[in-house]
């Protein structure tokens, strides 16, 4: 049985390295080469397939839904930012400084939240958010509410800025998405994400078998946000300026939410099918009715969430899992069906 | 020296006591029953012995350590580990993933707690239902779910709260003999049961709370005689009537 289980395993491996191979041979076609439109949707996808999976670490593995996590992907830009602007140096130091202080600052503060469960939990990583974004709107030493500009400096890897074309920063993300997405590969498949699930199905149990909830809880909220902030550390590059309304937000906190919901939360591939989602409609809705005023994308994301959520809480992964459910019991008939529940 | 001894555990909620000076050991390699009316107190003490709750006075000695008010995680880690009444099954994992958590308490490497949770797959009649999600199960199952759970930990003492309360005969039947198996392992029971023919014949000692009170311990055949269990379970005017009619046998 156990053999069994392994060959699958290979066999969802296999996939998965096939479809990073594609992603590195997308700028070769032609079509997107030209056009740095497409790329800058192609970036925006692994960006945001990147914080959603980082989110999906606490909100979807864990059950612990946190709005908190645009604190973390804000301190991360910061980081960076802070490093180029003010120290004139490359970023790369600020992007660990600010990444373990996310990870520090998520377990500070999550610590007394993790004593309240469910809907007491969200309410109070809400307020959290609200907490920092006004922190960082006075605060001198980070410019406040003004923000920080990037100066020019020379392009390359070093510094992590390009000007003329968006291909480096495609391949950058690229790499993001998959060291986030691997972390997590590798998480599901072991110990800590069987305990990460147990605790979201019900911490009582976990109790009981063994897990210390409240650890893995912290562990998981340490991981996610560090995660995040890496991402919020190449937001940063990518947008060359960082100001607290931009990354400390509740709307940039809904975004990590609502991306991995719609793609379905708890799942591998859950943010990526989010983000595919998302993107493109915010995108392609800000060129064709931009005029309209912004937002339209928005109100085209949330009937969509509606829409499947009503179907399915596990979101489109949760539609697939159905669908091919149903076909393998259609194929297989068989009798365990059958038996009385 | 006894597996565990519970030495005078009281607990209280507001004005009630639950638990009223409870106190009685668990031998090793035993399967000891714990028997009495509903509110008696019998899942408050289970609770306050796996650390639930606080013990609101007495002791809790496991193997010569003392676990009172220790959270639930560290007793289960030092061996303890128990199935709740209410069965909570992990509904959205499969039956397979269920189990792996109790596993990959002693085994951090995938391969080798898969091995250990597919020994207890077996153990627990669930081969069929491996990849089943948990949630799609009877209750039966369920039930046995949770001991697979329990026995992937490699516990030394097993606390089952009514775990064959709702099953059908068969499945009755079913659990003892697992129940049985299990002991051979050289696993110790504390068994709450309300099906008298199920824990009757397997339990080598039976101990009665009633009203949060103690009121006997002894070998299960000398408890079903014993007259203050009687009046807990049937009241007393029945039981004074069963008296009389016994006398009236005698006699006449």
């Amino acid at each position: 049985m156990v053999i069994v289980k392994k060959r699958n395993f290979k066999k969802q491996d296999i996939y998965w390295y096939i479809f990073i191979g594609i992603l590195i041979l997308i700028p070769l076609i032609p079509k997107v080469a030209g056009n740095t439109f497409i790329q800058h949707v192609l970036i925006l996808i692994l960006l945001y397939a990147s914080m959603s999976q980082a989110w999906n670490i606490i909100g979807g593995y864990c059950g612990q839904v946190s709005f908190g996590h645009s604190v973390f992907f804000g301190i991360g830009a910061y980081g960076a930012a802070m490093a180029v602007v003010k120290y004139g140096m490359v970023p790369w130091l600020g992007v660990l400084v600010g990444a373990v202080t996310a990870s520090i600052v998520a377990i500070l503060i999550s610590y007394p939240c993790f004593k309240l469960k469910g809907h007491y939990f969200a309410i109070a990583t809400f307020a959290i958010v609200e907490i920092f974004n006004r922190l960082f709107m006075v605060w001198d030493w980070v410019e406040g509410a003004l923000g920080l500009d990037y100066p020019l400096v020379e392009e390359g890897w070093k510094n992590f800025m390009w000007y003329e074309t968006k291909i480096h920063y495609y391949y950058g993300a690229l790499i993001l998405f998959v060291i986030i997405f691997s972390v997590v590969r590798y998480i599901e498949q072991n110990r800590f994400g069987f305990y990460l699930k147990a605790v979201r199905e019900d911490q009582e149990t976990a109790e009981s078998t063994g897990i210390n909830s409240t650890l893995v809880k912290l562990m998981a909220m340490g991981i996610s946000a560090f995660l995040a902030a890496l991402c919020g550390a190449f937001f940063a590059q990518y947008s060359l300026r960082v100001a607290p309304p931009m990354v400390i937000c509740l709307s940039m906190s809904m975004t990590f939410v609502l991306v991995t919901i719609l793609g379905g939360a708890g799942t591998f591939f859950g943010p990526l099918l989010g983000a595919m989602i998302l993107i493109p409609l915010q995108e392609y809705t800000r060129v064709l009715w931009g005029g309209l005023g912004s937002g339209i994308d928005l109100i085209l994301f949330g009937f969509l969430i509606v829409l499947i959520m009503v179907r399915q809480p596990k979101g489109i992964m949760g539609l697939i899992n159905e669908f091919l459910n149903y076909k393998k019991n259609r194929k297989q008939n068989f009798p365990e069906s059958q038996v009385k529940e | 020296m006894a597996l565990l001894e519970v030495k005078g555990i009281s607990k209280k909620f507001g004005s009630l006591l639950a638990n009223d000076n409870v106190s009685f050991d668990v031998e090793e390699g035993r399967i000891v029953g714990l028997i009495g009316p509903n509110g008696a107190g019998k899942t408050t003490l289970f609770d306050c012995i796996t650390g639930i709750y606080k013990a609101s006075k007495g002791k809790i000695i496991f193997s010569g350590k003392n676990i009172t008010n220790l959270p639930p995680y560290k007793v289960t880690h030092l061996g303890v580990v128990r199935t709740f009444q209410i069965v909570h099954t992990l509904k959205e994992m499969s039956v397979f993933d269920n189990i792996m958590i109790g596993a990959y308490l002693r085994e951090g490497n995938s391969e080798k707690a898969g091995k250990i949770a597919d020994d207890c797959l077996k153990a627990c009649f669930l081969l069929g239902f491996k990849d089943k999600r948990a949630g799609d199960l009877t209750i039966g199952l369920k039930k046995r779910l949770e001991l697979a759970r329990a026995l992937a930990t490699g516990p030394k003492l097993l606390m089952l709260d009514e775990c064959m309360a709702g099953l059908t005969s068969t499945e009755v039947k079913e659990s003892v003999e697992l129940i049985k198996n299990l002991k051979k392992r050289g696993i110790t029971f504390l068994i709450v049961e309300h099906i008298m023919e199920a824990i009757m014949p397997i339990a080598d000692k039976i101990v009665v709370l009633d009203g949060g009170i103690k009121i006997a311990e002894n070998k299960p055949d000398v408890i079903i005689r014993d007259e203050r269990v009687i009046e807990a379970y049937f009241g007393k005017k029945y039981s004074k009537r069963l008296q009389a009619k016994k006398e009236a046998n005698k006699h006449g």
